[in-house]
């Protein structure tokens, strides 16, 4: 049994936003909102979902071809490389009050060339599922919960932690 | 006086564009060569003859049949050529075509070919160089914007997404793509990369497809402005209620 209690995320006061533009981000607008985003104090955790690129023809009479999707590249966020593996369609993030929210919608109206929803809501879950346990066990890490597919693997779909030294800056 | 042929009901643009698809009397807009078609289908190689999985009808010697005879064949079948497919996706964005548009196209304008309607793509499974011939057509006119629409054999997501910041539908395939100012597809339609670029035109602008689209969108023109076509619907829907309606 799932003590709820030793699971939660650690402070369920914190915000929760999604920014949704109109288009799918190409993958330099992406790099340049979430380098801007993450220069912000107050940003608790994030990720980015969109539809997934795949290295490789997954079906049909093409299956195994390699894909080359020019969307699926190597990004840089706040000085780390990382593999962008879908096409972003948004982004949501846990930050810590409503100035943080602010200074989010501010950056998202100076850096995105398109227009875009935002939204404050419950979008992380906060509280481990009967799955998440399975995955993790016990001693979870309760800021990682909601933060990889659900239904992929967790050796496929690795978190990348950004400035895991101090916490709250995930 | 001569019976003309009455299709979709309504008076917006919308309507008038699904009139124009069902009807085929579509506005060409662009050209693509046979060998480019015949690239971007993947089911043979340029410039070799189509393969044929029964003899030619008249070398087979038919047996006697008042309907074989009465019914002309369509050159694939007199070929005995193969059942081939093509499959094109539609975006929601205002896409000129939809999967039901392109069926009723098919099915009323070509003969020989059996169209499969779906949420989001459209097949047309026919003999080879019939289904060449409604491919060509579909592509070839305001049916086809290269950007909003595509030809997808396998994995065919994105009709429903949001379009990426270029305006080109998502394919995580990535079929095709905008060089310039025109789209190229540089893989066939299930994915295998070919040996040139086929160019597919210009897209259409943003107020060119609002134009041309067989979609109602409350952004656009919106369903609930046709009183003609609500009618229609709503006369449909009741009498469908009614016929079916079967007290025991």
């Amino acid at each position: 049994m799932v003590n709820s209690s030793d699971t939660n995320s650690s402070d369920t006061s914190f915000l929760q936003l999604e920014v949704s533009p109109s288009r799918l981000l190409k993958p330099e607008t992406a790099q340049a909102l979430l380098n801007e985003i993450v220069e912000l104090e107050g940003i608790i955790r994030l990720f980015v979902h969109g539809p997934g690129l795949p290295q490789t023809v997954p079906y049909g009479p093409a299956k195994g071809e390699p894909v080359h999707h020019p969307a699926n590249t190597l990004i840089e966020v706040g000085g780390q490389t990382m593999e962008l593996a879908v096409y972003v369609g948004g982004i949501r993030l846990e930050v810590a009050d409503a100035d943080v929210k602010e200074q989010v919608r501010e950056v998202c109206e100076r850096v995105l060339p398109v227009p875009f929803e935002f939204r404050e809501g419950h979008f992380i879950p906060t509280r481990q599922t009967v799955t998440d346990y399975a995955k993790r066990g016990p001693g979870a890490d309760p800021v990682m919960i909601g933060m990889t597919d659900p239904k992929g693997k967790l050796k496929d779909h690795p978190v990348c932690i950004l400035k895991s030294e101090s916490k709250g800056n995930d | 006086m001569a019976y003309e042929l009455q299709y979709y009901p309504g008076a917006t643009s919308v309507a008038e564009n699904r009139r124009k698809h069902m009807s085929g009397k579509v506005e060409k807009l662009r050209d693509i060569s046979d060998e480019d078609l015949t690239l971007v289908l993947g089911h043979r190689a340029p410039g070799s003859d189509y393969p044929s999985t029964h003899p030619p009808l008249a070398e087979m010697g038919e047996p006697e049949c008042s309907m074989r005879e009465l019914v002309e064949p369509t050159p694939g079948a007199k070929a005995g050529d193969r059942i081939r497919y093509v499959q094109f996706a539609d975006s929601m964005y205002n896409a000129p075509a939809t999967p039901y548009f392109r069926s009723y196209n098919a099915a009323i304008c070509f003969r020989g070919v059996d169209p499969g309607t779906l949420s989001g793509r459209q097949v047309v499974e026919a003999r080879e160089r019939d289904m060449e011939e409604v491919a060509k057509f579909q592509i070839e006119t305001e049916m086809t914007c290269p950007a909003l629409a595509g030809l997808r054999g396998a994995t065919v997501h994105g009709h429903s997404l949001r379009l990426p910041e270029d305006g080109v539908m998502f394919d995580m395939l990535d079929r095709c793509r905008k060089e310039g100012d025109v789209i190229i597809m540089h893989k066939d339609q299930v994915g295998r990369p070919i040996d040139k670029k086929v160019n597919l035109g210009k897209p259409m602008s943003e107020e060119e497809a609002a134009k041309r689209t067989t979609i109602y969108r409350v952004d656009n023109v919106s369903f609930r402005d046709d009183p003609e076509v609500i009618e229609w619907v709503h006369r449909v829907f009741d009498q469908r209620t009614k016929y079916g309606f079967k007290p025991e």
